[in-house]
């Protein structure tokens, strides 16, 4: 993926055998299709991140999460309690990476995403949606919240979804590449989560950035059964002093 | 890899049986000699992987799930969901491959399957944040 970034072989955790994933510890590895069976604990992961989903109501940001539905699995789940977040793993550069994920749908509201979310985030998605121009313009306050909680050195990804929809797109893939051109570090991207087009890639992307900029053996460990600390808050305006300058933001 | 257990598919006995204490059909070789998961731990509709082989401990406890399957039958029947008694008991959230989790409902967290959302699948309790279960009834084993 980068270049000499290490294919997957390179000794991770001695020796693997299939992608990325051999480790001392005697992992059947890779979520892909293997089929070794070891008594041992499986290796654990070498990398955990929170990753949080965030953009305006209705921009599709839960579908960013899934990959399909079909209603005929537990609608009263779906719809009434609805996924909180996500553990999912994946496979890059010869590491194993939990995320954990969060949809922050249901709370688009700016202020009441609260701090909570931003605060341990290494990676923020932001969405907004081609076809509707009020989502775009509402950038500018997502990036607030983002400069006024998140981690500065949270990697930040700007996703144009609903490529799908492209009859009736009202805001150019220009205008989108231009938005997060003006914020330091900010990389850009269109899709569509109905087709699943470029959705995977996000989140390996976003991953990519985030282990570039990592020293390594920095993070592991770093997050715990943490649902509890990371459950929101109830309800804190946002009204803290920002803890860091706006060194982002337009 | 997508293949689905058709074994699995439980043929539902009423949730009211009591499970038999020693002949437990359900676990019958799926669990190593130290009480670990012998085999990978598969959603039963798309196949994602929820854990790998050993990330997870044979438990028994009794848990209501809410059934999988919103059938029009189970909910007159009033019931709308199973206790089930066999779980795989993990101790690290981050021991999962893949795995959701729902909003709370009351002091707990029901579990799901990452890519397509069935479920429930398991169950989380706020109150212990160590214990993670998986209904084997509910999960395919590859």
């Amino acid at each position: 993926m980068e270049p000499g970034s290490g294919l997957p072989q390179r000794r991770a955790g001695g020796g693997g055998l299939d992608l990325g994933a051999g480790s001392a510890a005697g992992s059947p590895a890779l979520s892909g299709g293997q089929s070794r069976r070891r008594k041992q604990p499986p290796r654990p992961a070498d990398f955990k991140l929170q990753v949080i989903i965030i953009g305006s109501r209705g921009v599709g940001k839960t579908s960013l999460m899934e990959r399909f539905t079909d209603d005929t699995f537990c609608e009263a789940c779906k719809s009434t309690v609805g996924v909180d977040f996500k553990i999912k793993t994946v496979e890059l550069r010869g590491k194993k990476i939990r995320l954990q994920i969060w949809d922050t749908a249901g709370q688009e509201r700016f202020n009441s995403i609260t701090s909570a979310y931003y605060r341990s985030a290494k990676g923020i998605i932001l969405v907004y949606d081609i076809t509707k121009k009020e989502t775009f313009d509402d950038l500018p306050k997502w990036m607030k919240m983002i400069d006024k909680y998140a981690s500065e050195d949270a990697e930040l990804l700007l996703v144009g979804n609903k490529l799908d929809c492209e009859v009736d797109r009202e805001i150019s893939r220009q205008q989108g590449e231009k938005f997060a051109q003006q914020i330091t570090g900010m990389r850009f991207c269109e899709a569509s989560a109905k087709d699943n087009f470029n959705v995977d890639e996000i989140f390996l992307k976003l991953v990519d950035d985030i282990l570039k900029k990592m020293p390594l053996d920095v993070i592991r460990n770093e997050l715990s059964n943490s649902i509890l600390s990371l459950q929101p808050e109830p309800e804190i305006p946002p009204e803290l002093p920002p803890p860091r300058p706006h060194v982002r933001c337009c | 890899m997508a293949a689905p257990c058709a074994e699995m598919e439980p043929a539902a006995p009423p949730a009211s049986a009591p499970a038999a204490p020693a002949a437990a059909p359900g676990s019958a070789g799926l669990v190593c000699a130290q009480g670990r998961n012998l085999r990978a731990v598969l959603c039963q509709r798309c196949g994602s992987r929820v854990l790998l082989p050993g990330a997870a401990t044979f438990a028994r406890r009794e848990l209501l799930l809410p059934a999988m399957r919103k059938k029009a039958a189970a909910a007159a029947a009033g019931g709308g969901g199973d206790v089930l008694r066999e779980h795989w008991l993990v101790r690290d959230m981050f021991s999962f491959e893949n795995v959701g989790f729902t909003r709370d409902v009351g002091n707990v967290k029901f579990l799901v399957c990452a890519d397509c959302e069935a479920g429930p699948i398991g169950w989380h309790c706020l109150d212990d944040k160590d214990s993670f279960y998986v209904a084997l009834e509910r999960v395919a084993h590859e």
